[in-house]
């Protein structure tokens, strides 16, 4: 009788079904264990992906070029007028002047960002989602994110204060709210104007803490940045191209870190996972016995491991990478984000939108799926040329 | 010949010592015959079983079933040799623990192609042996001698030309070896051949036409 190769590898499944479920206890425990490896590497490389997009994000509103002063390396205010000194500069299109700081909640625990902008600057600012409300635009108007809202405990109010150096109090009204879709770039910022920002930490008239300065060739961005930093010497200019190198090193290096734990806790499991593939019981080799003498051939022993391999690692990982997805969604990737996001611990909570994309989770599956495949089919070569006569 | 040993040897090494399972046997079955092989223990009964089936490899000499010697040929031609040519029924318990009595009986089935009356098959062979209502129900939840029956049901599913018994009623009640050897007698009246080693000289005179052979320390005497 001829039999349908098609017909022969959905017997050996259906069997490899069956075998797995008839050893369902140790079979259970393996995926179990299997799946949450996958949960962890998936939400490491979901979480890490997530940020280093929204980092991209956050990008692309920074001016081409950011101009800061120094003095003995340390930050300090910058003179607004030296915007005029730039206007002559062949190349830049615009300069404007920027107050970006950090105001520490003591009450709340919470750090903000407070960016200060001109009018036109904030009205350029096309790539903001707002939920709902407006960009500031009169004295005294902020645009917060849901976060701060609830950080600042505002419930229904609009109004709230912050304290000024001198611990006198600045009043502000919320017009606007961020949309949650841009949290990573807006979460922590109170957004107002130039003059709201320069009140609020009392710096002298006509100074800021950065001057912004688009380019219009973008391939001329270094070029001009040279040549500013040649015009003032005393200060730091700095490329968007510069600022993200500065966070990939950072993120690439807490990344990096995680995911040599994870790929240690996999290789254990691989290392687990071969050793039971390749120590069989007497009753599994009495098992293969019988398969054998009852017409079972060295290549199907081997197919009926391969299917049990790819069930349980089928299965983990849909099961590792779902868990994954709900934890980086709903969750915020809670495991993970102190480790991630590192000194952000301070700031309001962000909530993450997770993006999947191919390559992702061709790099999860490589990492996990491929090696545990490699880890038991290989040693399941010993249980398949068991002889026929082992029973006998 | 359906069968033909040619001088066919297995030794094993037994504690440093080399024991002659089966010393250069002759043995030349044709197809429809029924061959009982007496002897005590240890006489080479179940080696030689176990090398005309093609489960262990001789040392020298040949096996030859339709003419073709079972090992110059590959993995492949041996399996489907067992899977659809023999039938065994061992001494030992030879089923799945974990797989309930019909799914063992379907065992050599999973290479054939689907059909709708697999399972009215392995019914109707269970019911032969007397074990329909156990159908599913676990080994451990039988007897010795109803599992030695279920192993015997096995061995027809696939219709094989050939059997091959290693002490098939041993641990059977009488009335139960009597049904087993008037069904053994039924197939082998159609055209089965059945190879038979035991060393229950009744076995041997409850069916008609049977050639008997003594076996003693690897050799027919």
């Amino acid at each position: 009788m001829k039999i349908n190769p098609l017909q022969r590898q959905l017997n050996l499944l259906d069997y490899a079904l069956s075998s797995l479920w008839r050893r369902r206890m140790k079979n259970g425990a393996i995926l179990a264990i299997f799946a949450f490896v996958i949960f962890l590497l998936g939400s490491f490389q979901l979480l890490s992906q997530t940020l280093q997009s929204s980092a991209e994000e956050l990008l692309a509103f920074a001016p081409d070029i950011t101009i800061q002063s120094l003095v003995a390396g340390r930050q300090t205010p910058i003179a607004a007028n030296k915007i005029r000194e730039l206007a002559d500069m062949y190349g830049i299109t615009a300069s404007s002047p920027r107050i970006w700081g950090y105001y520490f909640d003591h009450d709340n625990g919470a750090n903000y960002t407070v960016l200060g902008l001109t009018e036109e600057e904030i009205g350029a600012m096309t790539g903001v989602i707002l939920e709902s409300g407006r960009l500031p635009g009169a004295p005294g108007e902020v645009a917060v994110s849901p976060a701060v809202r609830q950080s600042l405990d505002l419930a229904g109010r609009s109004a709230f204060s912050l304290f000024r150096p001198d611990l006198s109090q600045a009043s502000f009204k919320v017009s606007g709210l961020f949309s949650r879709e841009t949290d990573i770039v807006t979460g922590d910022i109170i957004l107002m104007s130039l003059a709201d920002a320069r009140h609020l930490f009392a710096m002298p008239e006509d100074m800021v803490t950065d001057i912004g300065v688009k380019v219009a060739n973008p391939v001329e961005i270094d070029n001009v940045a040279r040549k500013i930093a040649g015009r003032f010497p005393e200060t730091r200019v700095l490329t968007r191209a510069q600022i993200r190198k500065t966070y990939q090193v950072v993120f690439g290096w807490r990344s990096g870190f995680g995911s040599v734990c994870l790929l240690a806790a996999l290789a254990s499991f691989v290392i687990l996972a071969s050793d039971k593939a390749s120590g069989l019981s007497r009753e599994e080799k009495r098992e293969i016995g019988i398969l054998k003498f009852l017409g079972f051939q060295t290549t199907d022993i081997l197919a009926l491991r391969f299917w049990e391999s790819v069930v349980v690692a089928g299965l983990a990982f849909l099961i590792g990478l779902s868990l994954a997805y709900v934890h980086v969604a709903f969750f915020d990737g809670g495991l993970f984000k102190p480790v991630l996001v590192g000194w952000s611990v301070l700031r309001p909570d962000l909530s993450l939108a997770p993006s999947l994309n191919g390559a992702d989770l061709l790099l999860i599956f490589s990492w996990s799926v491929l090696p545990y495949l490699a880890a038991t089919i290989i040693p399941a070569w010993r249980s398949a040329v068991i002889r026929a006569d082992t029973v006998v | 010949m359906l069968i033909q040993c040619e001088h066919l040897a297995k030794t094993y090494k037994a504690d440093e010592q080399v024991v002659r399972a089966v010393d250069h046997v002759d043995l030349d079955i044709a197809r429809g015959d029924f061959v009982v092989i007496l002897g005590h223990s240890g006489s080479g009964k179940t080696t030689l079983l176990s090398l005309i089936g093609g489960l262990t490899s001789p040392d020298s000499g040949s096996v030859r079933i339709h003419g073709k010697d079972n090992w110059s040929m590959g993995d492949q031609h041996l399996s489907l040799l067992r899977n659809k040519t023999i039938g065994f029924i061992f001494q030992f318990a030879s089923l799945i623990p974990t797989l309930t009595v019909l799914e063992n009986l379907l065992l050599p089935l999973y290479f054939g192609e689907a059909t709708d009356n697999r399972r009215e098959k392995g019914m109707e062979l269970l019911a032969r042996v007397g074990l329909a209502d156990k159908a599913n129900v676990y080994p451990s939840q039988l007897s010795g001698g109803q599992q030695r029956r279920i192993a015997i049901a096995r061995a027809f599913i696939n219709d094989p030309e050939i059997i091959l018994a290693d002490e098939p009623t041993g641990d059977l009640d009488e009335e139960t070896e009597g049904d087993i050897l008037k069904m053994f007698r039924q197939f082998n009246e159609q055209g089965m051949t059945f190879l038979v080693v035991t060393h229950n000289a009744n076995l041997a005179a409850s069916q008609n036409g049977c050639r008997t052979l003594h076996m003693k320390n690897g050799q027919f005497v």
